[in-house]
């Protein structure tokens, strides 16, 4: 599965990476949990509630069931002006 | 309502902006016109080598339009321009520049300050600033937060 980060969380992790996704990761919030563990250093801004993600460039939620085919953005608080 | 939006990759001349913002009136009476500027220093007073404006290569676009759109919808004004850079700004350099025009000022500056508090929480962009002493990204703060939930109700 496609993944890309934007903010911080591009910076820390890289703009875009691919992981094999386990039958038990099904969700959003699944996905969070596996690229946290992949991703140690930025566990603590993976689980943070204000990052959304983004899906088709709409928002999904926690709940989400994520395709193998989808890519999955992640965003940070915006901060624009 | 006519607006138009620009997502700029290089610097910009707010004057230049303006300028051709007034071209392109007839008969309205207020004009506003707001410019943001990269600052020289971070809040902690040190001083700031570059802004990094990291997008989203549709999403960012979209909601420009998107908060110009509702700006018009909103408050009666007759044109509306936004200009936003992203990627790098040094110091100095304008970051975003809102124009608004109306039969009369109230609406403009309403429209100006209104587009404004949007960009601050909604427009698709995250902001590094690189300072000498380090980088850090910039999140909205609470008094964001508050300027735009005045426009909520």
């Amino acid at each position: 599965m496609k993944i890309l980060f934007f903010g911080r969380l591009g910076d820390m992790v890289g703009r875009e990476t691919h992981v094999e996704v386990p039958p038990e990761t099904r969700t959003v919030a699944d996905l969070r949990q596996l690229l946290a563990q992949l991703h140690p250093a930025a566990s603590e801004d993976l689980s943070r509630p204000s990052l959304r993600a983004c899906v088709n460039d709409l928002i999904v939620g926690e709940n989400y069931v994520v395709a193998d085919s989808e890519t999955v953005e992640f965003f940070p608080p915006l901060s624009g002006g | 309502m006519r607006h138009s939006t620009c997502l700029a990759s290089d610097r910009f001349d707010p004057a230049l902006e303006l300028s051709t913002f007034l071209g392109q009136l007839s008969d309205e009476g207020g004009i506003v016109s707001f410019v943001g500027v990269a600052r020289p220093t971070t809040r902690g007073g040190s001083p700031v080598e570059r802004l990094f404006l990291d997008h989203h290569p549709r999403l960012t676009g979209r909601s420009l339009e998107e908060v110009a759109g509702a700006a018009g919808d909103r408050f009666d004004v007759s044109a509306l321009r936004v200009v936003h850079r992203f990627g790098e700004v040094a110091p100095g350099e304008a970051i975003v520049f809102v124009a608004a025009a109306s039969a009369h000022r109230r609406a403009a500056f309403e429209a100006a300050d209104y587009v404004m508090d949007r960009l601050k929480t909604d427009a698709v962009f995250w902001k590094r600033e690189d300072a000498v002493d380090g980088s850090h990204w910039i999140e909205p703060t609470d008094s964001d937060r508050a300027e735009r939930a005045r426009w909520s109700e």
